[in-house]
C-alpha cells in the first residue's frame, strides 16, 4: 500500500480556492475529491475509503469542527488537516485535541501543504496497517477455545507451567498441551511474541 | 432758688443732655450729619437759655444790653444749624432761601456787635421789673435799634424757608415726617418771630423766652431722631430673622453662606459653610485661611477670576477644589457677588458655596465609562476589522498561491519549458507570500483587548450603561422601562465587555425608533440557576425575514452610516463569554436582542 493509492478529499466552500486546491493537489500527484459543504461528504461513503481530509473550518452550515465530531462519532480514523483564513488559538486547540493531524493558515505554502497530507496520508496507511493486523490477530485469538484463553492470560504473566496448574487447579500436564496448542494456534514461537501480540488486542495478562 | 431759675436751668441741662447723645451718635458714625447739626442746635439752645435767664435777672440796663447782646451768638448757631438740618435731614427747601436766611443772620450778628448796645436797642435806658411765674424779672425800655429788622426778617426767612420744604416733604408723602419736623419748625420759629416782634419793639412788656421755642423744636427734633434709633434698632431685628431665615434655607440646600469683609479681611460664615470649609467650630476666619484651603492647582485660577469679578462688578462664579484639614479633597461650587460701599472704597463680597464632590465624582466616573467604552469600541472594532479582512484577502491570496505553486509543478515535468514562464509563476508565488505575510502583521498589530472575568451585577451594569443614554433618551422622548430581575445571581465576565453590548444593543434600540417616540425595554431574569439572561427591546420597524440570519455577519448594517461591527462585536464578546446572543423579532413590533450568561459559581472556573 503506497501513498499513491489514497484519495486527498477537499471540503471547502470557496470555489476559487477549492478549485486551486485541487489543481494543487493533483499536480502533487495525488488523487483528488473536492466538495463544497460537510453534507455532501457525509452523504458519501468516503469515510471508510484510504485518504485525508483537507478541511475548512468556516463552511455554511455544518462547519469544520461540526464535521470532525461528527466523523468521530461515526467511528472514522480520516485524519483530517483544518485550513483556516483567520485560526484563532482555542479554535486550533480544540481541532487538535479532537485529533487534527495539522492545522494550515491560509495561505499556506505548496511545500507544508504536500508534507501535511503526506503526514496524513502515511499515518493513515499506519493506522489501516495496523487495524489489518489487528483483525488478523482477533481471528487467530477467536479459534481458541475459552480454556485456551485463559490459558493465555496466564502465559502472558510470564508463570510457569505447574504455577499456572496450581491457580487453575488442574495438573501441570493440561497447562503443558493448552499452552502447546495456544502457540500452534496463535502462529507465535516464543512466549515474548505471544505477549506482544496479547498487548496489540488488548488482552491482559491474569491478575 | 425760685422757678423762672429751675425751668430755665432745667431747660439748659436737658438740652445739653440730648447733645451730648446726639454728638456721641456722630462721633461713632461720621456721615450722621444731622446728629451734629442737632447737637449743636441744643447746645445753642441752652446758651442761649442762659442768656434769658441773665437779661430776666439783670440788675443794671448795661447787665441787660450785654447779656442781650451775648444771647445773639447762639441764637445765630441755632438758626444756621436749623436750616442745615432741614437741608440734610429732610432732603427738601430751597438752597438759596437757606444761603439767604443764614447770610441775613450773619449780618444781624454783625451790626449786633456794631450798632448800638445790641441788635435790639440803640441804648437801654432802664429796667422795669415785672411779676413772671410768682416772682419779679427784669425787662427793658429804650431806644430800639432799627437795624433790629435785618434779624427779624432772617427769623422769617427761616419760617418760609422751612415751611416751603415741609411743603415739599408733604408732597414727596411723607407726611409724618413733615408734621413733626417740618411744623414743629414753622410753628415754634413762627413764636420766636412773634414774640421777638412785640417785645423788643418795646408793643408788648415781655421777657424774651425764645429758648422754650427752640426747646419745642428740639423735642420735636430729637423724637424724630430718636424713632430713626428704634427704626435702627427694628431694621436689625428685622435683619437678623431675614439673616436666619436666608441661613435656615441656605443649611437646607446644603449650602454655605459667608461674607467676605475687604477692609478687615474677616470672613463671617454659617455653620454650614464651616463644615464645608472644614473651620472648626469657634475658629475666626480671615482672608489668609478662606485663601488657604483652596487647592494649590486652582489657586491662581480661583483668585484671578475674583478679582476680576471684583474688577468687573460682575459675579463671581468658580468650581474648584479644596484641601480640608485631613487632607482630603472637596470640590466647591461657589458664587459670590461683591458690593462696594457708596463712597466706591471696598465693600464685601458675599457668596454662597456647595460641595458638589459627590457630582464630580459621578460626573468623572460616568466619563471614565465612557472613554472605557469608546477605546473598546475602537480595539473591537479593529480587531473584527482585520479578521474580517485578513479571511476575506487570505481567501483569494491562498488560491492564487495555490494556483502558481501547481502551475509550477506541472511546468517542472514539461521538457524545452520556456524560462520566463518558471520565473514569472516564481515572481507570482513570491509576491502572494508577501501579501500573506502584510495581512499576518497587521492581525498581530491589533491585540485583541485583554478580558478579565470577575463576578459581576448584571443588573448595575444595565443601571451604569442607560445613565449614560439619559440625555438622548429624553431628547427622543423614549420611555424607558426597566424590568430586572432583583435577586439576579452575579455573572462571569468582563465588566467593560459586557457593557459594550450593552451600549451596542441599547444604541441600536434607540437607533430604530429615532423619528417616532417608542419604548425601550430592558429586562433581565434567570431562565434556568446557572444562566442569567438580559434582553434589549425597542418598539421600532423591526427586521425583516430575510435580514435576520445576517445581523451578525460583519459590515452588515442597515444604517447609513453604519459599519456593520456593532453586532458583530456583540456576538464575539458573548461567544468568548461562553454565552449566547440571538435575535427576535416581528416585523413590524419592534426587536429584541437576548443573550445569556453563565452565573458565577465560585473562584474555581
Amino acid at each position: 500500500m503506497s501513498v499513491g493509492r489514497a484519495t486527498v478529499y477537499i471540503v471547502e466552500d470557496d470555489p476559487s480556492f477549492r478549485k486551486s486546491m485541487e489543481r494543487l493537489i493533483q499536480a502533487s500527484g495525488f488523487k483528488v475529491v473536492a466538495l463544497e459543504d460537510a453534507d455532501s461528504f457525509l452523504k458519501q461513503r468516503y469515510i471508510r475509503r484510504p485518504g485525508c481530509l483537507l478541511l475548512d473550518v468556516q463552511l455554511p452550515g455544518i462547519d469544520g469542527l461540526d464535521l470532525q465530531q461528527k466523523l468521530l462519532e461515526k467511528g472514522s480514523r480520516l485524519p483530517i488537516i483544518f485550513m483556516t483564513g483567520h485560526g484563532s488559538i482555542p479554535m486550533s486547540v480544540q481541532a487538535m485535541k479532537q485529533g487534527a493531524v495539522d492545522f494550515l493558515p491560509k495561505p499556506f505554502e505548496a511545500r507544508d501543504l504536500r508534507s501535511a497530507i503526506i503526514k496524513a496520508l502515511e499515518g493513515d496507511i499506519q493506522e489501516r496497517k495496523k487495524e489489518i493486523q489487528e483483525n488478523k490477530i482477533k481471528s487467530l485469538v477467536e479459534t481458541l477455545t475459552p480454556r485456551e484463553k485463559e490459558v493465555l492470560r496466564w502465559i502472558i504473566t510470564g508463570k510457569l507451567n505447574k504455577q499456572i496448574a496450581f491457580a487453575l487447579g488442574t495438573t501441570e500436564k493440561t497447562i503443558k498441551v493448552h499452552r502447546s496448542r495456544v502457540m500452534q494456534k496463535t502462529k507465535v514461537s516464543s512466549v515474548a511474541e505471544l505477549v506482544r501480540l496479547a498487548e496489540k488486542v488488548n488482552i491482559s495478562p491474569a491478575a | 432758688m425760685n422757678w423762672v431759675t429751675i425751668i430755665w436751668s432745667m431747660a439748659a441741662s436737658a438740652c445739653l443732655t440730648l447733645a451730648a447723645i446726639h454728638l456721641l451718635v456722630w462721633y461713632k458714625k461720621r456721615t450722621a450729619w444731622a446728629n451734629l447739626l442737632f447737637s449743636m442746635m441744643a447746645v445753642a439752645t441752652a446758651a442761649l437759655a442762659y442768656c434769658e435767664l441773665s437779661m430776666m435777672r439783670a440788675q443794671t440796663p448795661g447787665q441787660f444790653a450785654t447779656a442781650l447782646r451775648w444771647l445773639h451768638v447762639p441764637s445765630w448757631v441755632l438758626i444756621v444749624s436749623l436750616a442745615g438740618f432741614v437741608r440734610l435731614y429732610l432732603h427738601a427747601g430751597r438752597m438759596w432761601l437757606g444761603w439767604v436766611t443764614c447770610g441775613l443772620r450773619t449780618l444781624s450778628l454783625l451790626l449786633n456787635f456794631l450798632v448800638g448796645q445790641n441788635l435790639n436797642y440803640l441804648e437801654v435806658t432802664r429796667l422795669r421789673h415785672i411779676p413772671f411765674f410768682g416772682e419779679s424779672v427784669s425787662v427793658a425800655e429804650g431806644v430800639s435799634n432799627p437795624w433790629m429788622l435785618v434779624g427779624q426778617l432772617s427769623l422769617l426767612l427761616l419760617v418760609i424757608f422751612v415751611s416751603d420744604a415741609t411743603l415739599t416733604v408733604w408732597r414727596r408723602g411723607d407726611r409724618r415726617r413733615a408734621l413733626v419736623v417740618g411744623g414743629s419748625i414753622v410753628f415754634f420759629a413762627l413764636a420766636v418771630t412773634v414774640q421777638a416782634v412785640l417785645v423788643l419793639w418795646q408793643i408788648v412788656h415781655a421777657p424774651i423766652t425764645a429758648s422754650f421755642f427752640y426747646l419745642g423744636i428740639v423735642a420735636a427734633m430729637g423724637y424724630e431722631l430718636s424713632r430713626e434709633a428704634l427704626r435702627a434698632e427694628q431694621l436689625s431685628d428685622d435683619l437678623s430673622e431675614s439673616k436666619a431665615r436666608v441661613s435656615l434655607a441656605a443649611d437646607s440646600a446644603g449650602a454655605g453662606l459667608w461674607s467676605w469683609d475687604f477692609k478687615t479681611g474677616r470672613i463671617w460664615v454659617t455653620e454650614k459653610a464651616r463644615e464645608l470649609y472644614g473651620f472648626s467650630p469657634d475658629e475666626n476666619i480671615n482672608s489668609d485661611k478662606f485663601l488657604s484651603t483652596i487647592h494649590p492647582h486652582d489657586r491662581d485660577r480661583v483668585s484671578y477670576s475674583a478679582q476680576e469679578a471684583y474688577r468687573e462688578g460682575t459675579d463671581f462664579r468658580s468650581e474648584y477644589r479644596i484641601v480640608l484639614p485631613d487632607r482630603s479633597i472637596r470640590w466647591i461650587k461657589l458664587q459670590a457677588k461683591a458690593f462696594s460701599k457708596p463712597s466706591g472704597e471696598q465693600g464685601r463680597m458675599m457668596g454662597v458655596s456647595l460641595d458638589i464632590s459627590q457630582l464630580k465624582q459621578d460626573n468623572d466616573e460616568r466619563t471614565q465609562l465612557r472613554l472605557e467604552l469608546v477605546h473598546l469600541a475602537r480595539v473591537m472594532t479593529m480587531s473584527e476589522l482585520s479578521t474580517s479582512l485578513a479571511h476575506e484577502i487570505n481567501q483569494p491570496l491562498g488560491a492564487i498561491l495555490n494556483n502558481a505553486s501547481a502551475a509550477q509543478l506541472i511546468m517542472s515535468r514539461i521538457k524545452d519549458r520556456p524560462e520566463a514562464i518558471g520565473e514569472i509563476l516564481e515572481d507570482i508565488i513570491n509576491d502572494s507570500r508577501r501579501a500573506g505575510d502584510i495581512v499576518r502583521k497587521i492581525r498581530g498589530l491589533v491585540n485583541k483587548a485583554d478580558v478579565q472575568f470577575e463576578p459581576l451585577p448584571m443588573n448595575a451594569l444595565i443601571e451604569d450603561v442607560v445613565e449614560l443614554f439619559r440625555n438622548s433618551i429624553n431628547i427622543n422622548k423614549v420611555s424607558l422601562f426597566l424590568d430586572l430581575q432583583p435577586d439576579l445571581a452575579q455573572v462571569r465576565g468582563d465588566r467593560v465587555h459586557l457593557q459594550q453590548v450593552l451600549l451596542n444593543l441599547i444604541t441600536n434600540a434607540l437607533d430604530a425608533m429615532k423619528g417616532s417616540p417608542g419604548t425601550l425595554t430592558i429586562r433581565s431574569s434567570m431562565p434556568a440557576s446557572d444562566i442569567v439572561r438580559v434582553s434589549v427591546s425597542d418598539s421600532g420597524p423591526g427586521i425583516d425575514e430575510a435580514k435576520k440570519g445576517h445581523v451578525f455577519e460583519p459590515f452588515f448594517t442597515t444604517k447609513k452610516d453604519g459599519l456593520g461591527m456593532g453586532l458583530r462585536i456583540c456576538k464575539s464578546i458573548i461567544e468568548e463569554h461562553g454565552g449566547r446572543i440571538w435575535a427576535e423579532s416581528h416585523p413590524g413590533a419592534g426587536a429584541t436582542f437576548r443573550f445569556s450568561l453563565k452565573a458565577w459559581k465560585g473562584e474555581s472556573e
